[in-house]
C-alpha cells in the first residue's frame, strides 16, 4: 500500500499540480458553483425548490468529478502512448499498487475539488438565499451523502475509464469513449432528478448510492483484471 | 545468473517466441540480434519479469520469473529504446520515485551517486522535459540502476543517439560489465554488438537461430577475398565466373579489383589467379577480407529463411 500511496503523491505532485491545464481546468470547476447560484437567485422556497437546492449543491459536486474521469482515462493512455508504463511495470510492484495508485492520485484532487466546490456553493447560497433556506435544505447528512454519491461515482465511472484505457491504443479513442460514458452518467443523474422531482422526495437521489456502489464492485474487479501486467504489457 | 529454458510465448494466435534458451553468465554482455519481430523485445521482457511465458520458464539468480517475479523485478533493471520518462518531473525527484519504489535504503544518496556517475549531478533540479536525447536517455539508464541490479536488460539503448554519447554509452556498458553485471543487449547495431558483445544470440522468427562467441561466428562465415589487378575489369569478371565463381565489385586503394566467396580456397585461389593471368591481367593482390558479425549475421539470417 505504501507504494500505492506513492505513485499516488507522484500524480498529484507532478501530473496535476505540475501541468498548468490542470489548474485551469480545477479553477473553471471551483467557480461553477458561483455560476449557479446567480443563475437560480429567483428560486422561490418550496418543496421543489428545496429539491433545487439539494440539484444544485449536487451539480457542484459532481461537474468536478465528471472532470476527473477524464483525466483518469487520459493520464493511462498517456502513459501507454509516451512509455511511462513500462518502468513502473518493471519495478517489484504489484499491479493492484499501480491501479489504486494511479486511481487514488487522480481521485484524491478531484474529491478535494468538489468538496471545495460544494463548500462555495454554500456560503454562497447562504448569502442568495439566506442562511434558513440552506440549513433546511441541506443538513450535514444530505452534503456527506452529495460527497459519498459524487465519491462513488468517481471510483465507477474511473474505473470504467480505466477498463477502456486498457483496451484502447490512444489518448484521442479514449476521450472519445469516456466522452460517451460521461454523457451516459449525466443521462441517469437527470434520469434519478428528474423522478426525484416528480415524487417530491429526495429517495431515488439516495438510491444512487446502492447502484454505484454495485458498479464499483463490478468495475473494479474488471479493472484490475484487464491492468495485469500480462494484459497490458500484450497491448504496449 | 540468467537461465533462460525453452520460454515461449504467443500473443492470441501469433507465435512471437518458439522454445528459445540461452544462459548469461556475471560478467558477460549477451547480444540478441534479429529482425524486427525476431522475438528480441518479447524474451527481454520476460526476462524482466514482466511478462509471463507460456511455457517454459527463466532463473534469475536462481530465481523462478513463474514463480517469484517480484523477486526477478528486484534484481534486473531494464532500459529501453526509448527514455520513457515523466517529463514534469525533475532529475531528483525521478530518480528519488524509483529508489522508493525498489526500496533503495537512502534514496537522497544513491540520486546523488547516480548523477555523478551519469555527469547529470549539476541537473539535478531541472526537469526531464529540458534534457537533450542522448541526457534522457542517461537518465533511463540511472533509473535501472537505482536499485544497483545484478542483470542488466538493455533493448536499444543507443537508439537515436549521436555517435559521442553511443560511444560513451558503450564505454559504460562495458564498466558494468567489469563489476561483474549479467547484461543482455537487445540492438539491431551489429557493429555495436560485434564491439561490446562477448557472446550473440541470434533470434529469427521466435527460434533461436545461432548462438555462439562472437569471434567463432565471425570466423564460421564463409571466407571472402579480394582480388586486385590492373586492365579491364570486365574481362576479369568473366575470366573469374569461368571458375564458377561469382565476383562483385570492390575497391583495393585504388585499383580494380574483385570481391568473392569460396569455402575452399586451396581450389579457388590458385584457379582465379591463374584464370586472371590467361586472361592477360597482372594481378596486384590477393588477400584475404576479415569478416564482420554483419557478414555473419545476414548468412545466419539467411540461412534461417532457408535461402
Amino acid at each position: 500500500m505504501n507504494k500505492a500511496a506513492l505513485i499516488a503523491w507522484r500524480e498529484i505532485r507532478w501530473e496535476i499540480y505540475g501541468d498548468r491545464a490542470a489548474v485551469i481546468r480545477t479553477l473553471f470547476f471551483a467557480a461553477l458553483p458561483v455560476l449557479f447560484v446567480l443563475s437560480e437567485r429567483n428560486s422561490l422556497p418550496s418543496t421543489r425548490s428545496d429539491l433545487t437546492m439539494i440539484a444544485l449543491a449536487f451539480q457542484s459536486a459532481l461537474f468536478p468529478a465528471l472532470s476527473g474521469v477524464a483525466l483518469i482515462a487520459s493520464t493511462f493512455t498517456q502513459e501507454k502512448e509516451n512509455g511511462t508504463l513500462l518502468p513502473l511495470l518493471a519495478a517489484p510492484v504489484r499491479d493492484m499498487d499501480i491501479v489504486v495508485g494511479k486511481l487514488l492520485g487522480m481521485i484524491g484532487p478531484v474529491m478535494a475539488i468538489s468538496a471545495a466546490s460544494l463548500a462555495i456553493f454554500y456560503v454562497l447560497g447562504r448569502l442568495v438565499y439566506g442562511p434558513e433556506r440552506i440549513e433546511r435544505s441541506l443538513p450535514p447528512e444530505i452534503l456527506y451523502a452529495i460527497l459519498i454519491v459524487a465519491f462513488l461515482y468517481l471510483v465507477t465511472a474511473g474505473s470504467w475509464a480505466l477498463i477502456i484505457a486498457a483496451r484502447v491504443r490512444t489518448t484521442r479513442a479514449a476521450q472519445q469513449l469516456v466522452g460517451l460514458l460521461i454523457g451516459l452518467s449525466v443521462g441517469v443523474y437527470i434520469g434519478f432528478g428528474f423522478v426525484a422531482a416528480r415524487v417530491g422526495t429526495g429517495w431515488p437521489l439516495l438510491a444512487l448510492g446502492p447502484f454505484l456502489l454495485a458498479l464499483d464492485v463490478i468495475a473494479l474487479e474488471i479493472a484490475r483484471r484487464v491492468w495485469q501486467r500480462g494484459e497490458v504489457i500484450g497491448r504496449l | 545468473m540468467i537461465d533462460v529454458r525453452d520460454i515461449s510465448r504467443s500473443f492470441e494466435r501469433v507465435v512471437a517466441l518458439d522454445r528459445v534458451s540461452f544462459r548469461v553468465e556475471p560478467g558477460e554482455i549477451v547480444a540478441l540480434l534479429g529482425p524486427n519481430g525476431a522475438g528480441k523485445t518479447t524474451t527481454s521482457r520476460i526476462v524482466a519479469g514482466i511478462l509471463a511465458p507460456s511455457s517454459g520458464d527463466v532463473f534469475v539468480d536462481g530465481i523462478s520469473v513463474t514463480g517469484d517475479a517480484d523477486a526477478v523485478r528486484e534484481r534486473c533493471g531494464m532500459v529501453t529504446d526509448q527514455p520513457s520518462l515523466y517529463e514534469r518531473m525533475t532529475l531528483r525527484a525521478y530518480l528519488g520515485f524509483f529508489c522508493r519504489l525498489y526500496d533503495v535504503a537512502s534514496p537522497e544518496h544513491r540520486v546523488a551517486e547516480l548523477a555523478e556517475l551519469l555527469g547529470l549531478s549539476d541537473r539535478l533540479d531541472t526537469r526531464l522535459g529540458a534534457f537533450s536525447r542522448g541526457m534522457k536517455q542517461k537518465v533511463a539508464i540511472a533509473r535501472a540502476l537505482v536499485h544497483d541490479p545484478q542483470v542488466l536488460l538493455l533493448d536499444e539503448p543507443s537508439a537515436a543517439l549521436d555517435p559521442e554519447t553511443a560511444r560513451s554509452l558503450r564505454a559504460f556498458i562495458v564498466s558494468l560489465r567489469a563489476r561483474h553485471r549479467a547484461i543482455v543487449l537487445c540492438t539491431h547495431d551489429l557493429d555495436e554488438a560485434q564491439r561490446i558483445a562477448d557472446r550473440v544470440v541470434v533470434l529469427y522468427r521466435g527460434r533461436v537461430a545461432r548462438e555462439g562467441v562472437v569471434g567463432a561466428l565471425r570466423a564460421d562465415a564463409r571466407p571472402r577475398f579480394v582480388v586486385s589487378f590492373s586492365g579491364d575489369a570486365a574481362l576479369a569478371r568473366t575470366a573469374l565466373e569461368r571458375v564458377g565463381v561469382t565476383p562483385e565489385a570492390a575497391d583495393a586503394n585504388g585499383h580494380a579489383a574483385l570481391r568473392f566467396e569460396t569455402s575452399d580456397e586451396t581450389t579457388t585461389n590458385p584457379a582465379v589467379l591463374r584464370a586472371l593471368l590467361d586472361a592477360g591481367l597482372a594481378v596486384i593482390t590477393l588477400a584475404r577480407e576479415e569478416r564482420t558479425l554483419e557478414d555473419a549475421y545476414f548468412a545466419i539470417v539467411a540461412e534461417a529463411r532457408g535461402e
